[in-house]
């Protein structure tokens, strides 16, 4: 029922209608005297109606429809066909199921809630004297609760087909609820996002052991294959050689193919192709080579270059180079053997280019004017290692041309030290621990473990020191690994910390130190904080209210601190006396304004009857002018821009909030007073859209003009930049967007796929109005006393990590559906007034904390 | 998800706050009116599926927030339109007035060949009407754009409205696919050129 009222519109056949339905009659039939029905054989509620008939003309009305429906529906029977393709209404109407049909038709007809206060009126006629319809309270409540539903439009329209091309935006949290309730998930996000924000991508396919395997797999059709060695819309091509020797197995001779490096939404791959199968243009011979393609078709390779860890590089004067992938696995993937000519750099130069952003190689290529990349000089340790990574496969090489590169991520975030909530999903165990361990090597440590192997003199321990070099090696690759996802987390982290270290306050303050804050502002610590008439403890009301709210009985009281139209620390007669002042201030304000409303009434009134544009010369003079200089051009053009402004403001007061109770044509008035003294007094700026949306949440707990404008002006100090004079909110996009490429960069990856939307332009109005739109009004109080408190606790820039929240909230739903930008505008539209705030709130404190720890965390 | 429509029109709703741009999206999408709407706040779009000569059309109608202070914001999603509503407030002379403007931004920001129409909004409010049907079709005659009085409330010439805009924008669609496909081009010409010129002005005449 009360989704109903609080929703702008419903379908009619929506589920809601029919549990409203149900209500109803459960409500009807208690106590209902059956006797004095007589003998109906309908249904009771039915029979109640017929009943009363006679006298109540809505009765009448409802059942006269009723009848017509049910004429439909027996028609309807007898020619199916004939029908089908009509839409009038009536017809329409004979789908419904015909359970509480009266009861519906009399909501739709808007006819309800007058049979109800009927049946109210006369309930000792027809009910017994317990009967809900009897009692003096809650029968009228009762009626009095459907005049709402009846004044709503019930919409019909939507055809089947935009369910499945347009699912609202609750059917897909319905789906996805459905869809992560079989992981055993009911939350809509697994206690914090999937996985946690800060993680490189996640593996995306199967890692198979060997390439030739890899590309079995992968190699779903061999058009496909073909297909995707072009740069198509899904794949970008990098590099592309011919001729680039492969051996694909060690029984088979090393054959000439194409290589190319692609860069997929997955990641970059390294493909292989023999020639064999490139060249599909041979006539003669096609028997043979049918034969024998099949066979090629095993030796494409396929590497994803997320898979390999290392990157050897051997150089020989006589030969164009080699280059050797090994994988995470330390599996080596088949050499590949360039021809001559410089395109062994530039592979690995395009390879370098096409990790960017998120990984490079280790050591970077060295940029040289003239030459553009060129082999770092590194050579000493570089030979080293390669020679002791090779060791085992007894190649003799040239110290000064091989060189091992690693693919390191720029940063490793599974690595950072995760917070409790969020480490608690089973990540791995933080960095610090391992580096703990011994340091990383160094050129001395390798040399010593070269000369243990001179050492050596017996023959049975020379394949024992193999061994153990080998282990050596390893153990070493494993301290270097670990050492540069160490480096590459505080570059990191500096990132983070000079760009994002502004959003949030460097202090943690902690839930539950000195108390715990996770109950907020209750009225007996409200009580016991202000007594006296004094409120000291501003850091503990913060605090409270941050974490867990404000009971709404002392919103009322407390606000005016919130957002400092009282001083903490202040007594009962200051605010009493700034209340006072604060009041005179405002009806001489309003006199201000309302003087001239009067000339612009008189304007309007008299271009209207003349239908002429100008106000003659004499009226003009007639009227005195209370403000600004009085010379006539002026006091003109003050009068158009005043007439223009009250237009706006009337425009919009007349539909702010109708359908929340407190906005009565009165308390419609007191916002337009509020709103016209605020604009009269920065006429510069003028009225602009969604300012009443500001001052109604204030006024609805002051109901207080005097108190609420004030109030409201303390509000607008943070929020009229957001106004499109003020340019806030291109700075707010901006932070979002690096806000969510830290906390979240899977999702940046997708909204940036999705065509970008990056440019958080859905964002708008969210931070234009706070919220308050997003939240239905008991919400809205809530978040914004945390926004208030936020800034002295945690952060004076919460609404961003609100908004992230909000986004990270359906994270999985926006990438599991591809939602692009226009998805996204029309599901939080949809779900506006329909998000559980206080996971959202929790949410948005958690990142915040996040953030504050990473840069903490130094 | 199978696409279930054979064209996709993004059309785009402006014109000054207050004229009731909402209301009529509302009145096409759900066939319903509401009178306790907000004014609109950054953007928001409905669809709705319509089919033409056998087509099956869907219709993406971005609504828009009307003060001019928002424009900066508003004029971003004009580039995508191919199809523009300008509604005014026949009650209100101002809004009336302000068309020209509207017009002027759309030509600033919008692509060459929108489609555009205007809508004289809240006909059934007779009795307060400050702009004549004739000042309006005289408007529409000036820039060579279509013209109908709607009321979202009375649910008058609202669907007429936006199936006109989205035939003509068809037409143009169908047309340049002729013109960039030669062989069947004089059959379909012959055809269509007449039936073209004889509906031009049709529905400001109604």
């Amino acid at each position: 029922m009360e989704e109903s009222v609080t929703r702008k519109f419903v379908h009619e056949e929506s589920s809601t209608i029919t549990s409203l339905c149900g209500a109803v009659e459960a409500c009807l039939l208690h106590g209902l005297r059956k006797r004095s029905l007589g003998l109906f054989k309908n249904s009771t509620t039915t029979a109640l109606l017929q009943k009363i008939n006679k006298n109540c003309p809505p009765a009448t009305e409802v059942l006269r429809v009723l009848g017509q429906v049910e004429q439909n529906n027996d028609n309807l029977k007898k020619s199916i066909d004939s029908n089908r393709n009509q839409t009038s209404l009536s017809n329409r109407k004979t789908q419904y199921n015909p359970k509480y049909l009266w009861i519906r038709i009399a909501l739709f007809e808007k006819q309800l809630a007058k049979i109800l206060e009927y049946l109210v009126t006369n309930s000792s006629k027809y009910y017994e004297k317990d009967a809900l319809m009897t009692d003096p309270c809650d029968g009228p409540t009762f009626s009095t609760l459907l005049v709402g539903p009846c004044a709503l439009d019930y919409t019909r329209m939507k055809t089947p087909d935009h369910f499945w091309t347009d699912p609202p935006a609750d059917e897909l949290v319905q789906r996805h609820r459905i869809h992560s309730s079989a992981h055993g998930n009911h939350q809509m996000r697994s206690d914090s996002p999937k996985r946690p924000g800060l993680q490189v991508l996640p593996v995306r396919r199967h890692t198979s052991s060997s390439s030739e395997e890899s590309a079995r797999t992968v190699l779903t059709s061999a058009k496909e294959y073909v297909e995707s060695l072009h740069q198509n819309n899904k794949s970008t091509l990098l590099y592309g050689k011919n001729n680039v020797l492969v051996q694909p197995r060690e029984d088979v001779e090393p054959l000439a193919g194409y290589l190319s490096l692609h860069q997929e939404s997955a990641g970059l791959s390294v493909k292989w192709t023999p020639n064999q199968l490139m060249n599909g243009c041979c006539d003669k011979e096609q028997d043979e080579e049918s034969a024998d393609r099949s066979l090629f078709w095993d030796f494409a390779v396929t590497v994803y270059i997320d898979e390999i860890v290392y990157l050897h590089c051997h150089q020989r004067s006589d030969t164009g180079g080699t280059i050797v992938l090994v994988g995470q696995d330390g599996v080596q993937r088949p050499p590949i053997h360039f021809p001559k000519g410089g395109h062994l750099l530039a592979f690995l130069s395009c390879l370098e280019n096409g990790l960017l952003p998120h990984g490079q190689l280790d050591p970077p290529l060295w940029s040289q004017r003239g030459r553009g990349k060129v082999f770092p000089r590194l050579k000493r340790k570089g030979s080293r290692l390669s020679s002791a990574a090779s060791a085992g496969s007894g190649h003799s090489e040239d110290e000064a041309t091989d060189y091992v590169f690693r693919i390191v991520s720029t940063f490793r975030p599974e690595n950072l030290p995760t917070l409790q909530w969020a480490s608690s999903q089973g990540s791995r165990p933080p960095v610090p621990e391992v580096i703990a361990t011994p340091p990383p090597p160094s050129v001395s440590s390798l040399d010593e473990a070269m000369d243990i192997n001179g050492d050596v003199d017996e023959a049975t321990e020379g394949h024992r020191s193999a061994v153990k070099m080998l282990c050596d090696t390893m153990r070493r690759q494993i301290l270097s690994r670990a050492f540069y996802g160490w480096l590459s987390h505080c570059r990191h982290l500096k990132t983070v910390r000079t760009h994002l270290s502004g959003l949030v306050n460097n202090v943690i303050v902690a839930v539950d130190d000195p108390s715990d804050a996770s109950g907020g502002l209750s009225a007996e610590l409200w009580a016991e904080m202000s007594q006296g008439g004094v409120v000291k403890d501003k850091g503990n009301i913060y605090r409270l209210v941050y974490y867990g709210g404000c009971v709404h009985e002392v919103r009322k009281e407390v606000w005016p601190y919130l957002l400092g139209h009282y001083a903490f620390g202040s007594t009962e007669e200051e605010r009493v006396e700034h209340d006072d002042h604060v009041k005179q201030q405002y009806e001489r304000t309003m006199s201000e304004w309302l003087a001239i409303e009067a000339i612009v009434r008189q304007r309007d009134k008299e271009t209207m009857a003349a239908n002429l544009a100008k106000l003659s010369q004499e009226s003009q003079d007639m009227i005195p002018l209370v403000r600004k200089d009085s010379s006539l051009s002026n006091d003109a053009e003050l009068l158009d821009s005043v007439a223009l402004n009250l237009h706006r403001i009337d425009k919009d007061v007349q539909r702010c909030d109708r359908n929340y109770w407190y906005f009565t044509p009165t308390n419609l008035d007191k916002l337009r007073n509020v709103m016209c003294t605020y604009v009269w007094e920065h006429l510069e700026v003028g009225y602009v859209q969604g300012m009443c949306d500001l001052v109604a949440p204030l006024l609805v707990i002051f109901d207080d003009e005097a108190k609420a404008y004030s109030c409201f002006c303390h509000l607008m100090k943070r929020m009229s930049s957001n106004f499109p004079h003020g340019g806030a909110m291109d700075q707010h996009f901006a932070n979002m967007r690096s806000l969510i490429q830290i906390l979240d960069p899977e999702l940046f990856e997708h909204m940036h796929q999705y065509g970008d939307y990056t440019h958080f332009y859905f964002c708008y109005r969210w931070f234009l109005l706070d919220f308050k739109r997003e939240l239905v009004y008991d919400d809205v109080f809530c978040v914004w006393e945390t926004i208030w408190a936020a800034r002295h606790i945690s952060s004076r820039h919460f609404v961003l990590f609100l908004a992230l929240a909000l986004v990270q909230y359906y994270r999985d739903i926006i990438m599991d559906n591809n939602m692009d930008f226009t998805d996204i505008i029309k599901f939080f539209n949809e779900m506006a007034e329909r998000h559980n705030a206080k996971q959202v709130l929790q949410l948005s404190r958690e990142l915040v904390y996040k953030l504050q720890d990473l840069i903490d965390n130094k | 998800m199978a696409k279930t429509y054979d064209y996709l029109f993004k059309l785009l709703l402006i014109g000054d706050s207050g004229v009731g741009k909402t209301c009529v999206l509302f009145r096409f999408s759900e066939d319903a009116f509401n009178s306790t709407f907000i004014s609109t706040i950054g953007i928001d779009f409905k669809i709705r599926t319509i089919e033409l000569e056998g087509k099956k059309i869907k219709l993406q109608i971005w609504d828009t927030a009307g003060q001019e202070r928002f424009r900066t914001i508003t004029t971003a999603y004009y580039r995508g339109a191919m199809g523009i509503m300008l509604v005014y407030d026949i009650t209100n002379e101002k809004s009336f007035y302000n068309i020209r403007t509207w017009i002027r931004n759309i030509e600033e920001h919008a692509s060459n060949d929108v489609e555009k129409m205007i809508l004289g909004n809240k006909c059934d409010m007779n009795d307060r009407r400050q702009v004549s049907k004739e000042k309006g079709e005289a408007l529409a005659v000036e820039y060579g754009v279509k013209f109908l009085e709607t009321s979202a409330k009375a649910s008058i010439n609202v669907e007429e409205g936006f199936i006109s805009l989205a035939r003509d924008i068809k037409a143009k669609m169908d047309r340049k696919l002729e013109a960039s496909n030669p062989s069947n081009r004089t059959a379909h010409q012959l055809k269509n050129e007449p039936s073209k010129k004889s509906r031009k002005w049709s529905c400001a005449l109604l």
